[in-house]
């Protein structure tokens, strides 16, 4: 590659306590890219992204991001150098409406403004949430409420979404359905990373995957040599 | 007792509420948005007394200009209180705990500063404005209607500030899910010094308008903070507006049970309304089980 | 934390108990078994609170209702009733337990920590404010005198023990029989089926109760033996002193007092609250003259412990050897490319 990638993670390690969570953990991802980061339920695969945003401290370990070190910067910076994520279920704030949910995605004064523009386009991607911007955010259903988080991650117009467990607690139904605003989200010229623990679910829409176990890459590679690996059989099957 | 002496103890009861209701407003931000349980919340209130009594009494300063001054004094007491103290321990294990003793510790330091600042004599400081307002043979002073006007103003203020404004829109975000509002680019941290700071002056405010009706002395904060813990009991830990209807009711339900006891079981009525609400309600009577 | 003592531990306790047995021997300066006198007491009410917010997790902030209800009825009873002290103490220890077990009771079944501090400390206020008020049996804050203390008695080798301001030696010995009762009943006590359970559960209550381990029943044990035990200092303490206000019984400034001693002693340690109580109560006494800093002292203490000494004095050594195992490196893996 004869440019740097949008996204270096270098020799991650990072410690819950005493109890260390990863271990040099390095992936790249480049620009208008999706990757998924699979792993087994405890394989760190959430951490990986927590430590991206700074949601997580970081033992060792570098973050670099467009050229800039973000290792240090702390996570209500991180729109504002246009990396935003949508948290492990859901996460809004729940006694907010629809709308305000969705405008505290602007909330940083680097994105602060032309609401208008950024409403009309989010509104596109998602126009049911035109409809119910007025209702409680917390007593709205599994899948709308993964339609405001993702609403609300886009609202700061990032280069890089992260995400963390799009698809869990989801019906079959609406995971297709997330999966299209994934790959819709991607050719708004978003590069994407998520997480999902089932392999045939993340090469639906991810050009190129990692996978962790117990807290270290084991292997990377595109969808298709990944799904033919040794070592995912051997992670998800015990062979 | 007569009808109207009645209604007149009722709106006694609605007017001290509502002084109860802003200490206990800002005991319910400070547990609501960043879960702690202020312990040293007594002494905003006592130290509020003092400033405007340092103000108005000894500098002769008029009124409507030292109450401005004592709430901006409170608010930074507050938030470099919450900086030097709660923000380091919020980072570490086992803060539940080590942020009720530190702010223990920081009451009676206060508190025993105040001692030895303002010596143990009872200070009071003239009323704002004098006179009575007669209706239907109902007696209120001015000075206390003055009370419930600052009240209402204070809570639609704050009201609108919650509702309406970017840093009320980051208070409630980040009271309802800290992660979430550090990931839209809201700093957590740096809200929980304004509002700690905002809850310091809200306890100052009550102060300042309580100070030519109730002795300040350098205990006055403890009494007082046992009333916001009823209060934020009453309306569920860390609701403003459950705070503003418990604190009424708490005034009200004060001066029903004074005029069928007597004065000095005031207090005691207090607690065991609190403790019996607990017992039935432990999520406060307006707030839901969740 | 509850294992058998190790040999040169017993001789360190045993050293320890001896030294204070013959204290009174070798000094008769009653001003020097007074500070002892009241460390002990205050050793006990530290102790057996720890008991409660330590070992069981339940952070309880009222606990001078206890201390209060005990050197109350100990006293009423003993100059109504004509028993004697050294009955009425242990009347007054089981009047406390109930009152333990009935707030106890309640706050049991909150898990919030700020509601149990709250309704506790609301607690001890409408004990306080009851016994102020109770003028007619308790004088109120005009102090309830003439408690009449313990009847004096003759043993084969140390003598008469008297029970007077001026003879100490009484008074003296009685506490350190009751502070090593004290320290027994928590030790048998934690290392009881309770007692495990709480320690191996508390810091994990959600992960207990998904197992099926009720530990309401644990609980309520220890926060009654805690209650009887703080019953049973303030039982001593009133005849004692003599005199008993309810400021002074049950005044919020003594329960501070005694968290402070807890805090800088270590909570959740067994011999933590016992070196507390008497480095506080000497410093105290060595503040004597500047009385009006004492609490404000006491206030800079709690709050410098909090920040900087979390673990309290009686554990400085761990922390300071955490903080060098923090240093080791994590051993590396390198992620295998295809």
């Amino acid at each position: 590659m004869a440019e740097a990638p949008m996204l270096q993670v270098e020799n991650l390690n990072v410690l819950y306590g005493d109890f260390q969570i990863l271990w040099d953990v390095s992936m790249t991802v480049g620009a208008k890219e999706v990757v998924a980061v699979l792993g087994p339920n405890g394989s760190g695969k959430s951490t990986v992204l927590k430590a991206i945003m700074g949601l997580t401290p970081v033992r060792s370990g570098k973050i670099i991001f467009e050229g800039e070190d973000l290792t240090k910067v702390p996570t209500h910076e991180m729109v504002a150098r246009g990396i935003s994520m949508v948290l492990e279920r859901r996460r809004l704030f729940g006694a907010m409406t629809v709308r305000e949910n969705i405008l505290l995605g602007a909330y940083h004064r680097s994105v602060n403004k032309d609401i208008a523009s950024r409403l009309e386009w989010v509104e596109s991607l998602f126009p049911i949430l035109a409809e119910r911007r007025d209702q409680i955010a917390g007593r709205m259903s599994g899948g709308e409420q993964q339609m405001v988080a993702i609403a609300r991650s886009l609202m700061s117009r990032p280069r890089l979404l992260l995400m963390d467990e799009p698809y869990l607690g989801l019906a079959p139904k609406i995971v297709s359905q997330i999966a299209g605003i994934i790959q819709r989200i991607n050719q708004e010229g978003i590069s994407v990373v998520f997480n999902e623990q089932n392999v045939h679910l993340s090469f639906g829409v991810s050009h190129r995957g990692y996978l962790l176990e117990s807290g270290r890459m084991m292997l990377t590679g595109t969808g298709e040599e990944m799904i033919h690996s040794d070592v995912i059989r051997r992670v998800y099957l015990g062979v | 007792m007569t009808i109207s002496l009645f209604i007149e103890q009722i709106i006694n009861g609605l007017i001290i509420g509502s002084m109860y209701a802003l200490v206990g407003s800002g005991i319910a931000l400070i547990y609501g948005t960043m879960r702690v349980l202020n312990l040293a919340h007594g002494e905003f209130y006592m130290l509020g007394g003092y400033l405007v009594f340092l103000l108005v009494v000894t500098c002769g300063v008029p009124a409507y200009l030292a109450i401005p001054i004592a709430l901006l004094a409170a608010f930074l007491l507050g938030a470099l209180i919450q900086r030097i103290t709660i923000h380091y321990l919020l980072q570490r294990e086992g803060w539940a705990f080590s942020t009720i003793a530190v702010t223990l510790g920081l009451s009676i330091f206060l508190q025993n500063s105040a001692l030895l600042l303002f010596g143990e004599n009872v200070q009071s400081v003239p009323y704002y404005v004098t006179g009575i307002v007669e209706f239907a043979g109902i007696r209120i002073p001015m000075q206390r209607l003055l009370i419930l006007g600052v009240a209402i103003l204070t809570i639609a203020v704050m009201t609108y500030v919650l509702k309406a404004t970017r840093l009320g829109w980051a208070i409630r975000a980040t009271s309802q899910d800290r992660d979430a509002a550090a990931v839209v680019g809201i700093p957590a941290s740096r809200i929980y010094l304004i509002t700690f700071g905002i809850a310091a002056a809200l306890g100052a405010i009550a102060a300042a308008m309580m100070a030519p009706i109730y002795a300040i002395t350098p205990w006055s904060g403890l009494p007082i903070l046992f009333k916001g813990f009823v209060v934020v009991i009453l309306g569920g830990l860390g609701s403003f507006p459950g705070a503003i209807v418990g604190g009424l009711l708490l005034g009200v339900v004060e001066a029903v049970g004074v005029q069928l006891t007597s004065t000095e079981w005031r207090d005691v009525i207090a607690f065991a309304l609190m403790i019996a609400v607990i017992w039935v309600r432990p999520w406060g009577l307006f707030g839901s089980k969740s | 934390m509850f294992q058998p003592l190790r040999p040169w531990q017993w001789l360190l306790v045993a050293i320890t108990l001896a030294a204070l047995a013959v204290l009174p021997l070798l000094s008769s300066n009653s001003y020097v078994l007074h500070v002892l006198i009241l460390s002990m007491i205050f050793g006990i009410f530290a102790s057996a609170w720890n008991l409660v917010t330590g070992f069981a997790g339940l952070k309880t902030f009222g606990h001078h209702a206890f201390f209060g209800i005990g050197a109350y009825s100990s006293a009423l009873v003993a100059l109504h009733s004509g028993l004697s002290p050294w009955l009425t103490i242990w009347i007054a220890a089981l009047i406390a337990t109930v009152a333990g077990l009935f707030i106890g009771l309640p706050i049991l079944r909150i898990r919030s920590m700020p509601h149990v501090a709250i309704v506790t400390l609301g607690f001890a206020e409408i004990v306080r404010i009851t016994i102020s008020n109770l003028q007619s049996i308790t004088r109120g804050e005009l102090g309830l005198w003439g408690i009449p203390p313990f009847e004096s008695f003759t043993l084969p080798v140390l003598g008469e023990m008297k029970f007077s301001p001026a003879d100490k030696a009484g008074y003296y010995y009685l506490i350190l029989v009751l502070l090593v009762f004290s320290t027994g009943l928590i030790t048998l006590l934690m290392r009881s089926k309770s007692g495990l359970a709480l320690v191996a559960m508390r810091d994990a209550e959600d992960a207990a109760e998904s197992l099926g381990v009720n530990l309401t029943r644990h609980k309520l044990l220890v926060f009654g033996v805690s209650a009887f035990l703080v019953g049973l200092a303030g039982a001593f303490f009133g005849h004692y002193i003599g005199i008993l206000t309810p400021s002074a019984a049950v005044g919020p400034d003594l329960m501070i007092l005694v968290i402070a001693m807890a805090l800088v002693g270590g909570l959740g340690t067994l011999s933590g609250p016992l070196a507390g109580a008497l480095v506080l109560t000497c410093v105290v006494e060595l503040l004597r003259d500047l009385n009006d800093l004492r609490l404000l002292i006491y206030g800079a203490i709690i709050v410098i412990v909090v920040m900087f000494l979390p673990k309290g004095l009686a554990t400085l050594g761990p922390i300071v050897r955490r903080r060098f195992t923090y240093l080791r490196a994590p051993t590396t893996s390198p992620a295998k490319h295809l």
